[in-house]
């Protein structure tokens, strides 16, 4: 699949992401062979470590020259590159229809994910997605391939934001069906409890997946910037509220504070990539970001 | 309260226009699509308390203040003292005190008391009420209730208008009483304007009591006294107390006792008063020195033609405060004989009497003092008797003779009685003898205690006092009823009245001496001074009402039953005073005789020299009045020309006002709201 072949995928964008490889921060137990290192001990030229021999090692592992100095046996071992398994996992419920027609949170959501999938499957890695809604619930799982990330990107356009939040049971499942390590992408408004959602990534952290969170917000939710008093309608069907912005905005902006603190710790104990994105910034630079902060800490094994 | 435009508080529905607008436009608020809910609802919770009072509080003032703009536009009258009145009453009955004492001025606007309180009372009653209570006046003079069309009328009835009478409250309040009784009034609002002078309102009566209960036991009656209770200080007072006609071979004058008196603290300097003195049209200045508060001038000589036996004539002071006290008529004709009959079956008590009467106390004048026996007491000369000394059991209620004697002391002349020699339960106005006590060890009790200053034991004119304590007395027939002492023994005596005076209702009642004259009884026969004293007083006193010139107390009634047989002599246009006011008007009047040739009667009208004395009844003596009434006490003073209603627009203004900056500064965001507005300055990316 070429850049430009879908609304989502603006090849000048990935022209230029395509000079920053997305690295995994911790070791991936992909099925090929790629340029991520794998935690198990392979065939590369890179040097891993000495270890004893034991009854069954195979023979030809055996380093001569030690056992010429030491009169022991060693095996040499060398480190084993593999491919990553990326989970994108994109938030469709109501609250990610925010934004102007066009440019909403579920839009932005959309191109980011795309993107990150594309550069991915461009360098070998399995890409899959999981749809988070109560009206998307479907999921494909990880794989190789232009038709699959054909299929990906497709099934992205089609999300529609709509109905309740059903992110953290789409994190839990995820961390419970997929079966071998990989970098689940969030991308989301997080519009849950924190608590909650620690939850959620300790699940995910404990079945050895690396976690990234797409935090995409708009200022006005920060700032709650109103003129008049208004009828505020929830986007994921819930209640109305009619508020004055001159009486509610000081309290509105303490209980955001709060949430974002809330977050921060949350960030800072399961210590996942957290990315808080506004929804006005160009994604590319966001993307750009991410990428380039993978390059100084490339995955440990 | 009420509105100058009342039509407009129609508009009152108006007050709740910004309740509609609130709730339409929660109606119309724009709908914004919100995804960050959670914070919104925490900080609604958050908010909630205060958020909604601070909104009802916004509400409830814009409504406040639409509710006092409408208000004001409305007019309203109110005033502290009428206050909220909570509604018209059925009735409002207003009882105008119209004694002599409220003619009382402020010299700057010629502004009565009574003139001032009835303009106060006509305006409040008219904003207060309106046409929705019936009015009904009862004036102190005539005490006859009146119908009033409107309130504006009180200020040109001639039931309204100045009087020289004395006041009688209590009785001005039976009559509310018994026109609340007979009319079934309903809700009734009692309005009373008096100056609350002691006199008028007699406050120590024994009608008050009853009278307290009476309105206890209605309900709905509430008392509102808008009084004037202000002395004028430094006004002068003048009365003549006596005028003698005398005549020596080369002229004739005409000898006035006068009393001049100061109400308030006496100036530190002798004044010289110029007193103006007419007789019979002809003018002429006296001057009177004055120190202290009160000069009696005696015997002033004022010269008259030797032809001029009967005439007429006044004194005036210079004008001041009080007008009423500035003049005071008198009549004079050829003295009528000094006539008293003593009724007693005891000739050995009877001969000192009539010896102490016969004997002349004025050579000038002729005495003439008859001995009748009980059962010849018919034959008593009623209008030429001055004095009538009753030594006899008391008459029958009800008996012919019983209210013989009882219409010679409502014509002005004198009664004593002496006690019989067997008491028996009859009784007179009141009162009664009960039995006769011997004094301790048949010692003589001497008298412990007399009035001296005014009454029948009083000190002389050159204020020597009577030697009444020299007075022994052997046995007294004690008394039951109300009394008013004169003279009592001492403590030996068990402190019995010796001579006292039964109270009447507006007039004076007989006296009641408790001894005899007669040695065996008392001293009094012996000494003689004492007797002759009091006898001759007494003579004096009742001597007052006869003969063709007659010096009168204005009062309802006291020209008889045909006021308009009477003309003034006084006026240049005798007409203007109508002739149901010419009793109730100091002045001078005539009226022919009706027995053919003989001179017309004169008849000098005066205010009642109670209504001189300047003491008024403060807010104690009233609570104890009214007390367990619903009355409130409105004070006023002349120069007080606030009006008892006033246009209050201005407070409905002052209350807009601050309802509207209330308001304004409730709907105003906070200063940490405001701040709050400001970007938030979120770091997009903590990391």
């Amino acid at each position: 699949m070429k850049p430009g072949a879908s609304p989502l995928l603006d090849s000048a964008v990935i022209s230029r992401l395509l000079a920053l490889p997305l690295n995994a921060r911790q070791a991936m137990t992909g099925s090929v062979s790629g340029r991520h290192r794998s935690p198990v001990r392979g065939s590369s030229v890179e040097f891993a470590q000495y270890r004893k021999y034991v009854p069954g090692d195979d023979t030809r592992r055996l380093d001569w020259r030690t056992w010429g100095r030491t009169d022991r046996f060693y095996i040499k071992e060398f480190e084993a590159d593999t491919n990553l398994r990326m989970g994108l996992v994109v938030d469709a419920s109501g609250s990610m229809a925010y934004g102007p027609a066009g440019a909403t949170r579920l839009d932005y959501a959309r191109k980011l994910a795309g993107t990150l999938g594309y550069l991915a499957a461009r360098q070998g890695d399995a890409v899959g997605l999981w749809g988070v809604g109560r009206d998307h619930r479907g999921k494909l799982p990880a794989k190789r391939g232009a038709g699959h990330l054909r299929l990906i990107i497709e099934q992205l356009t089609a999300l529609e934001a709509k109905g309740e939040t059903t992110l953290l049971e789409s994190l839990h499942e995820a961390a419970d069906q997929i079966p071998q390590r990989a970098l689940i992408v969030v991308v989301s408004d997080f519009f849950i409890a924190p608590a909650g959602l620690k939850q959620a990534l300790q699940h995910l952290r404990f079945r050895r997946h690396e976690v990234a969170l797409f935090h995409v917000l708009d200022p006005v939710e920060l700032d709650f910037k109103f003129e008049r008093p208004a009828r505020f309608v929830d986007m994921e069907g819930g209640e109305t509220i009619l508020a004055d912005p001159a009486l509610v905005a000081r309290r509105y902006q303490e209980v955001v504070r709060k949430y974002l603190f809330e977050m921060d710790e949350v960030i800072r104990t399961t210590g996942i990539d957290y990315q808080r994105v506004m929804l006005q910034e160009p994604f590319e630079e966001v993307l750009a970001r991410f990428l380039l902060a993978r390059l100084q800490s490339k995955g440990r094994r | 309260m009420s509105f100058l435009a009342p039509l407009l508080l129609f508009g009152l529905p108006l007050a709740l226009l910004p309740v509609i607008i609130h709730l339409i436009h929660l109606r119309r608020r724009k709908q914004v699509p919100w995804a960050a809910m959670m914070f919104l609802m925490a900080a609604q919770k958050m908010n909630k308390g205060l958020s909604k009072l601070r909104q009802y509080l916004i509400l409830a003032f814009r409504v406040l203040a639409v509710l006092a703009l409408i208000l004001m536009i409305g007019r309203p009258l109110a005033g502290g003292l009428l206050g909220l009145t909570g509604g018209a009453p059925d009735s409002v009955i207003i009882l105008l005190d119209r004694s002599a004492s409220t003619e009382q001025q402020l010299l700057t606007t010629g502004t009565g008391k009574r003139l001032a309180g009835l303009r106060n009372l006509a305006a409040a009653v008219k904003d207060a009420y309106g046409t929705r209570s019936k009015l009904v006046l009862i004036d102190s003079a005539t005490r006859q209730p009146v119908p009033l069309e409107n309130a504006e009328a009180l200020t040109d009835l001639p039931r309204t208008g100045p009087t020289d009478t004395a006041s009688d409250i209590p009785a001005l309040l039976q009559g509310a009483l018994d026109y609340i009784s007979t009319n079934q009034t309903g809700r009734t609002d009692v309005w009373l304007v008096s100056d609350l002078r002691e006199s008028d309102w007699n406050a120590r009566g024994g009608r008050w009591p009853a009278l307290r209960a009476a309105f206890a036991s209605l309900q709905g009656i509430r008392f509102q006294i808008l009084a004037y209770p202000e002395t004028a200080a430094g006004d002068l007072g003048i009365a003549v107390s006596g005028v003698t006609r005398r005549e020596t071979a080369d002229k004739a004058e005409l000898l006035l006792d006068l009393r001049l008196h100061r109400a308030g603290d006496a100036p530190a300097e002798p004044q010289t008063i110029p007193l103006r003195v007419v007789v019979n049209g002809a003018g002429s200045t006296l001057n009177a020195e004055m120190k202290g508060n009160q000069v009696l001038l005696q015997a002033q000589a004022i010269p008259i033609d030797k032809s001029t036996k009967r005439g007429w004539g006044r004194v005036e002071l210079p004008a001041d405060a009080g007008p009423a006290d500035n003049v005071f008529h008198f009549v004079f004709d050829a003295p009528p004989v000094l006539k008293s009959v003593i009724v007693s079956d005891q000739p050995d008590m009877a001969g000192p009497v009539q010896a102490a009467l016969s004997a002349p106390a004025d050579p000038s004048r002729t005495y003439d003092a008859g001995v009748l026996p009980v059962a010849r007491a018919a034959e008593i000369v009623w209008e030429e008797t001055a004095l009538i000394v009753w030594q006899a059991a008391l008459p029958e209620a009800d008996s012919a003779t019983a209210r013989q004697l009882e219409a010679h002391l409502a014509a002005g002349r004198s009664l004593l009685f002496l006690p019989p020699a067997t008491p028996t339960a009859d009784t007179f106005m009141g009162v009664r003898w009960q039995s006769w006590q011997d004094a301790p060890d048949n010692q003589p009790v001497l008298v412990d205690w007399w009035r001296s200053d005014a009454g029948l034991l009083a000190g002389t004119r050159a204020g020597a006092a009577l030697p009444v304590g020299e007075t022994g007395v052997q046995r007294w027939c004690s008394l039951e009823g109300e009394i008013i002492p004169l003279a009592r023994l001492g403590e030996k005596g068990g402190n019995h009245t010796v001579l006292g005076q039964a109270s009447r209702d507006g007039g004076r009642g007989p006296w009641f001496l408790t001894t005899l004259p007669s040695a065996g009884s008392s001293s009094l026969a012996r000494d003689g001074v004492v007797l002759f004293a009091l006898l001759h007083r007494a003579l004096q006193e009742g001597a007052a009402t006869l003969g063709n010139a007659r010096q009168l107390e204005a009062a309802m009634g006291s020209l008889g039953p045909e006021p308009a047989a009477w003309t003034r002599l006084d006026l240049d246009n005798p007409e203007t005073i109508l002739p149901e006011d010419r009793p109730l008007r100091a002045g001078v009047l005539e009226r022919p005789s009706a027995v053919a040739g003989s001179p017309p009667r004169l008849t000098a009208l005066n205010r009642p020299l109670e209504e001189d004395a300047p003491a008024v009844i403060g807010r104690p003596v009233l609570d104890e009045l009214f007390a367990g009434l619903d009355w409130r006490l409105i004070e006023r003073t002349l120069d007080n020309e606030k009006s008892l209603t006033s246009e209050v627009w201005r407070t409905f203004l002052t209350l807009m006002a601050a309802a509207l900056v209330l308001e304004a500064l409730l709907s105003m965001p906070d200063r940490k709201s405001a701040a709050a507005a400001k970007p938030a300055g979120l770091k997009p990316n903590p990391a």
